[in-house]
């Protein structure tokens, strides 16, 4: 951990210990353009995050699904560009958590180390859960035995011991951090990619051709989100797409990692962000312009499809080749659970290292170099959280994509605010500076604490998102407060049983002076 | 001084066993050693982890601290160093830390799940005993747990092949070194075609035997002592399980013939060897650094 070392393990080395480098040494990084963009695409996966985040969103705004999707982008953007900055000049494996607590102590850095670990432990879980309905759905479709294997996905009892399987399949990958290639993934994304487009061509054909489930024109008002009608719908549209774009900011943090750490981080940011957002206009509008927004049958309104619409759709619209998207989703809900899985592991080794959490959890694997046990208690928490929700609820792809709309908010929004204070006495070093760590990461901070505080008082109405009620309140405010609640419990836990870290004597609270002549 | 030993180490029991025998090859042969560590560099092997330049840093303070700790446990009177290195492979990295201390073997332990005393090729073995330049030793699981401080015999394991040159060439070379004695162990039996009735292979392999015991005579001096013995038995794993074994002795074999010229190929021989040995065994290359490739005419 870069910022702050600790002084302890100070045994006098009885001989050299070199740290050194391959003849290649450390100035140039291995990730060229391509390989940043492709990085950037496997981390968003776009199969897995429109097929589980589409229905939702229609559930709140409709046909103006286009116009949130594009609005979504900004406090991603603003956010994205803080979270630059703080890696510029700390980077740290333990990110938000250690951003946060430099900025703002230790109190909030735990709090926001929390955020991101619930954040990436629920869409884990949700991963796992649509990957699942996907593989089910494939064997049915190569077997062809339409609907009698699919079926099978819905049992609880089948489907949570798939789960369960493929979640331990993912833990050993990522623990044993298997060696893939380069190659590989630039196989999967270009495959994944390439079959997103086939599939919204063919529904356009549909289309054209009259066939289509509920042909619906295409109009402009779909890309304008005041045509939405609702202020409380757009909040929720957008907490929701805020989830779409997750894990594209690892194009812009890349910097050192970048052969051209001047250009491509930014090339590769761009880049991403432009096939990404056409993929999912398209998408979304030739899916709109299929199936409508009725609530029977295929239509996007249709609760029982919306957690998981490309299972429903590919079929209809791709026929024969409806393979392809379970193939698709498959691949890439797979080597995004890879991804994944390393930001949690990574920052509780962080809050491990610096006393917030027990030691076990600072543990490397001494044979594969990985954060094994935190690896090993993110996979169990998951896998624990997607049984329990699978029997209490029949929503839990639903009610997790939200939850975790509301999550990303919370810690986004902390780390946007850790930005803005951690730079203070910089602010107005340059005109650079006053936007880049004021202005940008101060307005995406606000808009992501607005979704957030929005959709929590929202969610407490039972009808919010699926419809799931418990102790008479929507369901995601339920696990949204449970999960902030057990968040604060953990924590004053942790402050009891080691309070040197909650003294500041770890990680301590930090502003880099001005860099003006006075 | 003579030469250096890079250990691939790992801070486990196999890091161990491996740590274990290269000081004790390193006292028999007055070598430096270096232990090294491979990193993935950037954090990660995988393609599909966005690299981090933190965790790598994280690891790499991390590996420092092993090796630390690691070289306080050897003895002292060696003369060690260790290193953290990064590499796409442990396997790559070895050679390549090897390649820039000028070894003349790279040591790595057993797989995990090898019995006491047994070997087991892991991933980072197999692909160093399939494509090193530089000779690789083969520590069992338990070499650490050995009271055994010097090497105090060298064994041979001759065919008739080309690649048996070089391997006597090194057996000479790491006995003289080490001032130890030399045992040529015949695997001739196993050469000759199947179907020879066992008569004629014993004539064969006593003949085969005596050459080589002639030949390693005279390049040793004369003070070193050496030794020849047929092995006995049906097959490989027999005939190494009726040789008598010293507590702490290596055995030395050559490359297959499927090596590229200059690397090492662990032959079927020496793989079925493996499996019964229970003292460290010396993959050697076919054919000699700097030499010309021979030509293959057997």
């Amino acid at each position: 951990m870069s910022t702050t070392p600790r002084a302890t393990d100070s045994a006098p080395e009885p001989a050299p210990v070199t740290g050194g480098l391959s003849q290649k040494g450390l100035s140039a990084g291995t990730v060229g353009l391509i390989g940043a963009v492709v990085i950037g695409i496997s981390c968003i996966a776009p199969a897995y995050t429109l097929t589980a985040a589409l229905g939702p969103t229609v559930s709140e705004v409709g046909f103006q699904v286009p116009a949130i999707i594009l609005i979504g982008f900004i406090p991603m953007l603003l956010v994205a560009f803080g979270y630059r900055e703080l890696n510029r000049s700390m980077p740290d494996s333990g990110t938000s958590f250690t951003w946060a607590a430099r900025a703002f102590g230790p109190w909030v850095g735990w709090m926001a180390g929390w955020g991101l670990i619930a954040a990436t432990i629920l869409v884990l879980s949700n991963l796992a859960g649509i990957a699942v309905e996907f593989l089910f759905l494939l064997i049915d479709q190569i077997a062809g035995s339409p609907g009698t294997i699919a079926e099978l996905a819905f049992n609880p009892f089948i489907n949570v011991a798939v789960c369960l399987l493929f979640m331990l399949g993912a833990t050993l990958i990522s623990y044993r951090d298997m060696q893939t290639t380069q190659k590989l993934q630039y196989v999967l994304v270009t495959f994944q990619v390439l079959v997103l487009v086939i599939f919204s061509v063919a529904a356009f054909v549909h289309v054209a051709q009259g066939n289509a489930f509920d042909a619906s024109p295409v109009e402009l008002s779909w890309f304008n989100p005041f045509a939405v009608g609702s202020f409380t719908a757009v909040v929720a549209g957008l907490s929701l797409s805020i989830f779409i774009f997750w894990g594209w900011d690892v194009t812009l943090t890349m910097n050192e990692e970048t052969k051209n750490p001047e250009k491509t981080p930014g090339r590769a940011a761009t880049l991403t962000v432009i096939t990404i957002v056409v993929l999912y206009l398209l998408i979304s509008v030739s899916l709109l312009a299929f199936a409508g927004i009725g609530t029977e049958g295929l239509g996007l309104g249709n609760e029982d499809i919306q957690a998981n619409v490309f299972f429903f759709l590919s079929g209809p619209i791709l026929g024969p080749l409806a393979f392809l998207v379970s193939l698709a989703v498959l691949t890439s809900s797979a080597s995004s659970l890879q991804s994944t899985f390393v930001s949690p592991a990574r920052t509780l080794l962080a809050m491990g290292h610096y006393g917030a959490l027990p030691s076990q959890f600072a543990k490397v694997s001494p044979r594969f170099f990985t954060p094994g046990y935190a690896t090993i208690v993110s996979a169990i928490v998951a896998s624990v959280f997607y049984a329990i929700m699978r029997f209490v609820n029949e929503n839990v792809l639903w009610d997790t994509i939200t939850t975790l709309g509301m999550m990303i908010c919370f810690y986004y929004g902390l780390t946007a605010f850790a930005c803005v204070w951690y730079f203070r006495r910089q602010w107005f070093d340059s005109m650079r500076n006053i936007f880049f760590t004021l202005l940008f990461p101060l307005v995406g901070g606000i808009i992501l604490a607005a979704l957030f505080v929005i959709t929590l008082v929202e969610s407490m109405d039972p009808d919010y998102g699926s419809g799931t009620e418990w102790f008479g309140l929507g369901s995601v405010f339920v696990l949204g407060v449970g999960i902030i609640g057990l968040g604060i419990i953990i924590m004053i836990w942790q402050a009891i049983k080691r309070p040197s870290f909650f003294r500041g004597e770890t990680l301590s609270m930090d502003a880099p002076p001005s860099l003006r002549r006075r | 001084m003579s030469g250096a030993i890079v250990v691939g180490y790992t801070a486990t029991d196999a890091g161990a066993d491996a740590a274990a025998l290269g000081a004790r090859m390193a006292r028999s042969l007055g070598a430096r050693l270096h232990l090294v560590i491979v990193l993935p560099s950037e954090g990660t092997r995988s393609a599909a982890v966005p690299p981090e330049r933190a965790y790598e840093d994280v690891i790499r303070a991390q590996g420092k601290k092993w090796l630390a700790e690691a070289m306080t446990h050897l003895p002292q009177e060696l003369t060690r160093s260790g290193h953290v290195r990064l590499g796409e492979s442990f396997a790559e990295g070895l050679i390549a830390a090897g390649e820039e201390f000028g070894a003349r073997l790279i040591v790595v332990g057993a797989a995990e799940g090898a019995g006491f005393g047994r070997h087991r090729l892991g991933g980072v073995a197999s692909a160093l005993v399939h494509s090193s330049p530089i000779p690789v030793a083969l520590a069992p699981a338990g070499t650490a747990q050995e009271t055994v401080d010097v090497v105090p015999r060298i064994t041979a394991a001759l065919g008739t092949r080309t690649g048996a040159d070089v391997l006597l060439d090194e057996a000479v070379a790491m006995t003289t070194d080490s001032g130890t004695s030399l045992r040529l162990v015949s695997l001739v039996p196993f050469d000759v075609p199947p179907g020879l009735d066992t008569g004629a292979i014993r004539v064969v392999a006593g003949g085969h035997a005596d050459e080589v015991l002639a030949t390693a005579k005279n390049a040793l001096p004369d003070d070193v002592e050496v030794s020849a013995e047929q092995a006995p038995g049906d097959s490989v794993e027999d005939a190494v399980t009726h040789l008598s074994w010293l507590p702490g002795e290596v055995v030395l074999v050559g490359s297959s013939r499927l090596a590229q010229p200059r690397r090492l190929f662990l032959g079927s021989t020496a793989a079925k060897m493996l499996r019964v040995l229970p003292v460290p065994m010396i993959v050697v290359p076919r054919t000699r650094t700097g030499a010309q490739v021979e030509g293959d005419l057997t």
